[in-house]
């Protein structure tokens, strides 16, 4: 056995526990959406299905109104990053770029908003979008959650801006472009993996975010996933746990599909935003 | 050149200005609003009516399910912060192995990152259903119990359950953090080291711990600060209940504030954890702005 076969053997003997604690939950959670109902409260319970139970699904998606939680989501999603992207690339640029007085106070004033979670805020926010009248209005969470992220968003694409060598634009800028055309035309389409990094992350925490949501929402219609699925194992006397975790599967999946794919890039991305 | 600098001052300025505005106004208003209702009497129905000075605060600290949440919080902080570092470490030494499947492992070890806290919570507490659950049927099968166990339903098992998910979430963070550190490591010293015939563990305890100290250093005070804050968790398996019993300050401020309609109380104890995240926030500040001179 070669040195690195005996590394590799003792690596893996090592983290078998941890990995087994981790992949126990999504085992649970795929083997449970796939169970038929009368196989669910048993005891002893049963590992795996007897058949896979796909009808569980099309079940869920009917009686939990997943597909309206979905499309709310979505529309949270993506207005969210949006949002918080649009203001996040000029304060990211002027931090990494460009020299002005107060900017250390600035770094500070985004590192505290950063510590702020909107939970220690509850009372504030609350009153302060019922102030707004958007109280169980998807917009609530897309202004709260923008402000929300937006510091880790400005501290993360400025970390990378900041790896972008100055001489590209200096040289634009001799070529007679503005400063804002060689942003644009020059300096963007560089950081572009950059920003495709920071938005999926400002997505995905979106798409998890549950403390705003619970506060800020009242009617089920307007319920993002994570809230709708909450709903699901509170108040109900007999909890279809197939149906529950038929809809948690299918709303973390992809989710965890791409954080897979993309695992390499965003987290060396978020080393660096957190990091520094 | 000076009026460049002029120019590029009132430039930043323009830049900076919508982010500020933005945060001002969502999170800057929400904080003042906290801190005037802090100090007055608010109505049931949710009216400010009179100044009572500390009144509020001096109600609070009189308040047994507060001081027992306080002291909870405290529990619950330290041990899963203490708990990720001790788990996170060897984890990420492992992983800055070169050994076959280091990828896999690596997506592996950071998957729970990806997946919300509340959608974990939720497949925890089917996991631990009192009578059908697949803790349960392990236990079960490895003959460690006679019948089932209501895992969620008693104080102590229940936080202890919390205190070790707490610590499965917050692990893909601190390896990440870790590993960055790891990597960040000039790699002469240990050839230097071995030639001088350190052993690993000399190595160990010699060169990566105290090269490593900053970034362990950055873990601990960010977890502090997440885990201080994490809601999810505890609201969805057990909702501070039974009793209060596994409460924390943020799930009580949330009981106080939308449960039992005291909005003076919640706001005074929402300026207490400010000032206790202030603390910490401080210190995360002058370690971010440290390492960032360093370069």
């Amino acid at each position: 056995m070669t040195s690195r076969q005996r590394r590799t053997v003792l690596s893996w003997l090592f983290l078998a526990p941890v990995v087994i604690v981790i992949l126990f939950p999504y085992v649970v959670m795929v083997s449970t959406a796939l169970k038929p109902s009368d196989e669910i409260f048993v005891f002893p319970p049963r590992w795996l299905p007897s058949r896979l139970a796909f009808e569980n699904l099309s079940a869920m998606w009917v009686s939990t109104g997943f597909g309206r939680a979905l499309l709310n989501s979505l529309i949270v999603g993506f207005g969210q990053t949006l949002l918080c992207i649009i203001f996040a690339i000029p304060a990211a640029y002027a931090t990494a770029r460009l020299t002005f007085t107060g900017s250390k106070l600035y770094r500070q004033f985004l590192l505290v908003t950063q510590m702020l979670s909107p939970i220690v805020l509850v009372i504030g926010l609350f009153r302060f979008i019922a102030g707004l009248g958007l109280i169980d209005s998807l917009l609530a969470l897309i202004l709260t959650g923008a402000a929300f992220n937006l510091a880790f968003a400005i501290w993360m694409l400025q970390s990378f801006m900041a790896t972008i060598p100055r001489e590209i634009e200096e040289a634009a800028w001799i070529d007679g472009a503005s400063r804002i055309q060689s942003l644009v035309l020059v300096f963007l389409p560089l950081a572009a993996p950059a920003l495709a990094v920071t938005c999926i992350f400002t997505f995905i925490a979106s798409w998890n975010e549950f403390a705003l949501a619970l506060t800020l929402l009242r009617s089920g219609d307007q319920a993002t996933l994570p809230l709708r699925i909450f709903t699901l194992v509170g108040g109900a006397y007999r909890i279809e746990w197939q149906q529950v975790m038929a809809a948690t599967t299918l709303s973390t999946l992809p989710v965890a599909l791409i954080f897979a794919f993309l695992q390499r890039r965003l987290v060396s991305g978020l080393a660096l935003g957190a990091v520094k | 050149m000076r009026r460049h600098t002029g120019v590029s001052g009132f430039l930043a300025f323009v830049m900076i200005l919508p982010s500020i505005v933005l945060t001002l106004w969502t999170v800057g208003y929400p904080v003042v609003d906290i801190a005037v209702t802090s100090i007055h009497s608010v109505n049931r129905f949710g009216r400010t009516t009179g100044f009572v000075g500390l009144a509020n605060f001096a109600a609070l600290l009189a308040d047994p399910i507060f001081v027992a949440s306080f002291w909870r919080t405290l529990i619950w902080t330290a041990s899963v912060v203490a708990g990720t570092i001790l788990v996170s470490l060897p984890i990420a030494l492992v992983l800055q192995e070169d050994f076959a499947g280091r990828g896999l492992a690596r997506v592996i070890i950071m998957l729970p990152w990806a997946i919300s806290l509340t959608m974990n919570a939720v497949v925890w507490r089917w996991i631990l259903n009192g009578q059908y659950g697949m803790l349960n049927a392990l236990l079960f099968d490895l003959g460690l119990i006679d019948g089932p166990v209501e895992w969620l339903a008693q104080a102590r098992p229940a936080f202890m359950i919390e205190i070790a998910i707490g610590i499965f979430v917050s692990m893909p963070f601190t390896v990440t953090i870790l590993l960055g550190g790891l990597a960040s490591l000039p790699s002469e010293i240990y050839e230097a080291a071995r030639v001088d015939g350190a052993s690993a563990i000399m190595r160990f305890r010699a060169l990566t711990l105290p090269l490593l100290k900053p970034f362990i250093n950055m873990a601990i005070v960010l977890n502090i600060i997440y885990v201080f804050n994490s809601f999810p968790i505890i609201w969805v398996l057990t909702q501070g209940d039974p009793a209060n019993s596994t409460d924390i300050l943020v799930t009580y401020l949330y009981k106080l504030a939308f449960r039992y309609g005291r909005l003076d109380l919640a706001a005074a104890m929402s300026i207490v954890m400010l000032l206790i995240l202030l603390v910490f926030s401080v210190a995360y500040a002058s370690m971010a702005m440290r390492s960032q001179s360093a370069e």
